[in-house]
């Protein structure tokens, strides 16, 4: 559970992931969808609750098991007057990475980033900027990917290429967790999916469950609760 | 430690290449030294008060000034595009984050606080002779001082309102020590006496600017932690 002053923004949310699955979140603005996957990333300390990483307890005062997560928000955590390169460095050294020119440079090709690994940030167009985030988020290899509305802003072959990508990361080697609000791009990827609203899940299910119109049952849901 | 220094030279390196790139800091720091000087030297009755009486006072009023017009913007940068929630994210420990900051700032605050002397040495026509490296080391020691306590409470101050007002207000007292000793033994220096006569304000100085280093360095998780 958490709490901003008399707002519960997460409440009585009982979860639980295996390695492999990709879990893709809906709901409306403010049903709790980025301050959940704060708590998961360990950005946000819960009021009461607790968030398990493999077996083990996440613990606030150590920093190891941040380099099991990776987080993608909606904001790339990119600095504007660094080199695309340059961030990706930065980064990887506070990971600690070893070999970081390979893992520098397979990322920046992975991602199509290669003729502008040299470019400022700040010049960089929003579907760049998205691609670079996502290249940081991946750098140290997490086995937990957070995503949190990365088609937010993409023209449809950014979109696409993003699509791309996150289709590579279902390896069946990782867990990963991601908010949106595109019904047609969240469910595309997803193994499980569930819908929030008022800080709880409304509706858990399968993937393969789902039948029919997604969206019309979505807003059947929403319009339930409200 | 090894990784643990590492982690503090990362972010120490791309502070002051953010810092090079857009001279944000520096720039306004230094604009606002050399005019205060010139400021300070027309406002002064030359004929009723010497230049070594006052200037010591001056000096570090202006540092003290200087310092809150550069530190006050240490996480404004990091706040672009959420790149300080990227670096909390990351494995490194809040105390090498704080070191980080406090290092860059101090690189910044003493490059200005060395320029102070000068404008002040031309202006006033002051005379430092041998004591020069004394008076280096005691402007080192309060801009140490600053430094620490500035980082620790620009962090307080980013995520409110008030911002910008409230960090001199909360800064200010807790400063009282730097400009007492500080203004002491460079008052020592400009009036010819022995290094001997300087000597208690120089421990105190030291033992102030330490004992602000590692409280800001322990209090800093509480301040960055949801």
């Amino acid at each position: 559970m958490r709490e901003y002053g008399t707002v519960t923004a997460v409440d009585g949310i009982d979860l639980s992931l295996a390695r492999g699955e990709f879990l893709t979140i809906f709901g409306p603005n403010g049903a709790g969808k980025t301050s959940l996957l704060a708590l998961l990333a360990g950005a946000l300390r819960p009021n009461c609750g607790q968030v398990w990483l493999r077996g083990e307890t996440l613990d606030f005062g150590e920093v190891e098991w941040r380099h099991r997560i990776g987080v993608l928000s909606h904001q790339g955590f990119l600095y504007g007057h660094l080199s695309a390169e340059e961030n990706l460095r930065f980064y990887g050294q506070l990971f600690g990475l070893s070999d970081l020119d390979d893992v520098v440079n397979h990322k920046l090709q992975h991602l199509g980033l290669q003729d502008r690994a040299g470019s400022l940030v700040r010049d960089l167009s929003h579907g760049m900027k998205q691609r670079l985030a996502l290249a940081r988020a991946l750098l140290h290899d997490p086995d937990i990917v957070l995503l949190d509305e990365p088609y937010t802003g993409l023209d449809p072959s950014a979109a696409i290429v993003l699509q791309g990508v996150l289709s590579d990361l279902k390896d069946g080697q990782r867990t990963i967790v991601m908010v949106t609000h595109n019904l047609t791009e969240g469910l595309a990827l997803a193994t499980t999916a569930a819908i929030m609203n008022r800080g709880r899940f409304v509706w858990q299910g399968k993937r393969a469950e789902i039948e029919g119109d997604f969206g019309q049952f979505y807003y059947g849901v929403i319009e339930g609760e409200e | 430690m090894r990784n643990y220094l590492k982690q503090i030279r990362t972010i120490l390196w791309k502070d002051l290449l953010v810092e090079f790139r857009t001279r944000e800091r520096l720039i306004a720091m230094g604009a606002f030294v050399v005019l205060v000087a010139i400021l300070f030297n027309y406002a002064t009755d030359w004929a009723r008060v010497s230049p070594e009486d006052i200037a010591s006072g001056l000096v570090w009023m202006t540092i003290m000034f200087a310092g809150l017009l550069g530190v006050g913007r240490t996480f404004h940068l990091e706040a672009e595009d959420g790149a300080f929630q990227g670096i909390l994210l990351s494995p490194v420990p809040k105390d090498a984050i704080f070191i980080a900051k406090a290092l860059a700032n101090f690189v910044f605050l003493y490059i200005v606080a060395l320029l102070v002397v000068g404008v002040f040495i031309f202006f006033f026509g002051l005379e430092v002779g041998g004591s020069f490296g004394m008076l280096t080391l005691v402007i080192a020691l309060g801009v140490l001082a600053f430094v620490a306590l500035g980082t620790l409470f620009t962090a307080v101050s980013t995520g409110t309102r008030m911002g910008d007002t409230l960090l001199p207000v909360l800064i200010f007292p807790l400063l009282a020590p730097v400009v007492i000793y500080g203004t002491g033994a460079t008052s020592q220096f400009l009036a010819g006496r022995p290094v001997t006569e300087a000597e208690g304000s120089i421990r105190m100085l030291a033992a102030f600017a330490l004992t602000a280093f590692f409280l800001g360095s322990w209090l800093f998780r509480f301040v960055v932690e949801d």
